[in-house]
């Protein structure tokens, strides 16, 4: 058996190649159990490669990639797997529940049909047939595929497309408790609130290599820590230089700051402007966390490009 | 430890082949010109316009049997197996602990079950016709038809691993009617012009459709390996077809 350190999953040195371009080059990350781990960056960063090689969807060109001490083309490696693929077609005219039950049958530890629906919320939709879902309850069988077999590595691309707020929180409820019960997870999306509210750990990706890697809050931490939001007549010129100000937008009819030192940044504010009235102080979003540590990315790419 | 991992494989062949006979048996669409369209050209070409003929039935009921089993095959596995390609189905089933084999070997099992079915109907229509054949002679005609299963599962197998759904409808129509018009099914070779004539040779069909007259006494026997080694290199070339096709998903 494997230890109890060993990773779930790991990419060593791993390289991938389409023609001319090296998406990956020389990427290593790994998976820990019982750790939702969301992988975010710009389109074409590499994330869905990283979910690819893992899941021996894609073959690495150099590296390795071990899935629970395997090759992840090895059956018994994939038997401790569950995923969610970006585009899942289900079998149109077999119902919910032979949908989950066929699959759930490639598992030998695999959970009841009937424990899998309910979890997955569709215990309401058993009977139906799958060319009659919606697109949010498609989505919902694709997840309950993908937990049918009590898998140890969960592997979620874009999960909640489709779904209202309600169906969205159930299903992160699911996932928060499948990484309690000692499962890792790997959650690929665009949505930051997705992120914020389910991962662990956030790794962001661009253009083939790890830029931030960490909690949520220590990622939002790396960049200005705090928004500071203004009412005022001055241009945003005025406010660049004042102490701590990393980035200025204007957001509508307001300023907004973006500051590593918020205290002398007011003070600074004031000062420049004493007719300023109505402000704001917030937490950088990890939206903004994200932008950032892309754009310093880029910025510092180019600077040792030149 | 590590063997309670995976389920037993023949349980997961069955479910896999009852869920793809359900699945097909469920698109009324699919199954219906594909198991009926058989009988009923039987019907029309060698018993009414047969006019009675028991030799003319028993000589079409040989070849439409080689002709029952191409739409199962080739429309359950081209078609069909495009449409799941397309929708990310056997992608998920490729990345699951299920057995390489489990998909074909469904695939396979339904393309039988509704052969079969064409197969009752137009053995039917057949005794109906007139048609007489010794025990024997049943069994080796069965074994004829079903065989034929092989290739054109193969041919239909390489065409739904390239194409998209569309395209392997269209493709499979043309091999389709291809198969059954230059193997000479429907009627014998000899009514077609000379240069039409040689390209039975190359078809899996018109051996299939040879070996089946023998077996129903309609044919010399003596001959059977002019049939026996092309159908197999046929088929060889069908398996290549199929196989390369399945290489070109993993990347």
């Amino acid at each position: 058996m494997l230890s109890h350190s060993s990773p779930i999953a790991a990419l060593k040195g791993a390289t991938k190649v389409y023609g001319a371009h090296r998406v990956l080059d020389g990427f290593d990350f790994a998976l820990e159990a019982g750790t939702v781990t969301a992988l975010l960056g710009p389109n074409g960063a590499g994330k869905s490669t990283v979910a690819g090689l893992l899941t021996g969807r894609l073959r690495a060109d150099a590296g390795t990639v071990n899935l629970f001490g395997r090759d992840p083309s090895d059956p018994l490696a994939r038997a401790r797997m569950g995923i969610m693929l970006q585009a899942g077609g289900l079998p149109e005219t077999l119902t919910v529940a032979e949908a989950v039950d066929l699959h759930a049958g490639y598992f030998a530890r695999r959970l009841p049909t009937a424990a899998v629906l309910d979890q997955a919320g569709l215990t309401a939709l058993a009977g139906r047939r799958c060319d009659r879902l919606s697109g949010g309850e498609a989505r919902k069988v694709q997840f309950a595929l993908a937990i049918a077999g009590a898998p140890d590595l969960l592997v979620l691309d874009e999960p909640t497309t489709g779904f209202d707020p309600d169906a969205r929180r159930a299903m992160w409820d699911v996932v928060c408790a499948k990484a309690e019960g000692g499962a890792a997870v790997l959650l690929a999306t665009h949505h930051m609130d997705e992120a914020e509210a389910l991962a662990d750990r956030i790794v962001v990706i661009a253009d083939g290599r790890i830029i931030a890697d960490g909690a949520p809050d220590a990622i939002k931490a790396r960049v200005a820590a705090t928004a500071i939001r203004l009412r005022t007549r001055l241009p945003a010129e005025r406010f660049r230089a004042a102490p701590g100000v990393v980035k200025v937008e204007t957001v509508g009819a307001d300023l907004s700051l973006l500051t590593t030192a918020p205290r002398l940044t007011l003070e600074a504010a004031f000062a420049i402007d004493p007719a300023l009235q109505h402000f704001e102080v917030t937490g950088a979003s990890l939206e903004d966390a994200l932008a950032n540590l892309i754009q310093s990315n880029r910025t510092t790419a180019l600077k040792e490009a030149a | 430890m590590m063997s309670a991992l995976i389920a037993p494989a023949p349980a997961v062949y069955a479910r896999e082949s009852w869920a793809e006979i359900v699945k097909s048996a469920r698109m009324p669409q699919f199954i219906i010109p594909t198991i009926a369209l058989p009988p009923a050209f039987y019907a029309l070409f060698a018993l009414a316009m047969g006019q009675g003929s028991a030799e003319a039935a028993t000589r079409a009921l040989a070849t439409f049997g080689v002709f029952a089993v191409m739409g199962p095959a080739l429309f359950g596995f081209g078609a069909n197996i495009a449409a799941e390609r397309e929708s990310g189905q056997l992608e998920l089933k490729r990345l699951s602990p299920m057995p390489a084999g489990a998909q074909i070997m469904a695939k396979l099992a339904a393309t039988a079950a509704f052969s079969m079915v064409a197969f009752v109907l137009l053995y039917g229509l057949g005794l109906a016709g007139g048609v007489v054949l010794t025990a024997l002679q049943w069994a080796m005609l069965v074994g004829v038809h079903t065989l034929a299963i092989i290739p054109f599962a193969l041919i239909g197998l390489g065409i739904g691993y390239r194409l998209g759904q569309k395209g392997a409808i269209a493709v499979a129509n043309i091999v389709f009617l291809a198969m059954a018009v230059l193997g000479g099914l429907w009627m014998p070779i000899a009514v077609l012009p000379e240069a039409m004539q040689t390209i039975a040779w190359a078809l899996p069909s018109y051996h299939l459709g040879e070996m089946a007259l023998m077996a129903a006494g309609q044919r010399e026997a003596a001959n059977l390996w002019l049939h026996v080694v092309p159908l197999a290199l046929t088929t060889l070339a069908a398996a290549v077809f199929a196989w390369t096709g399945e290489r070109q998903q993993a990347r």
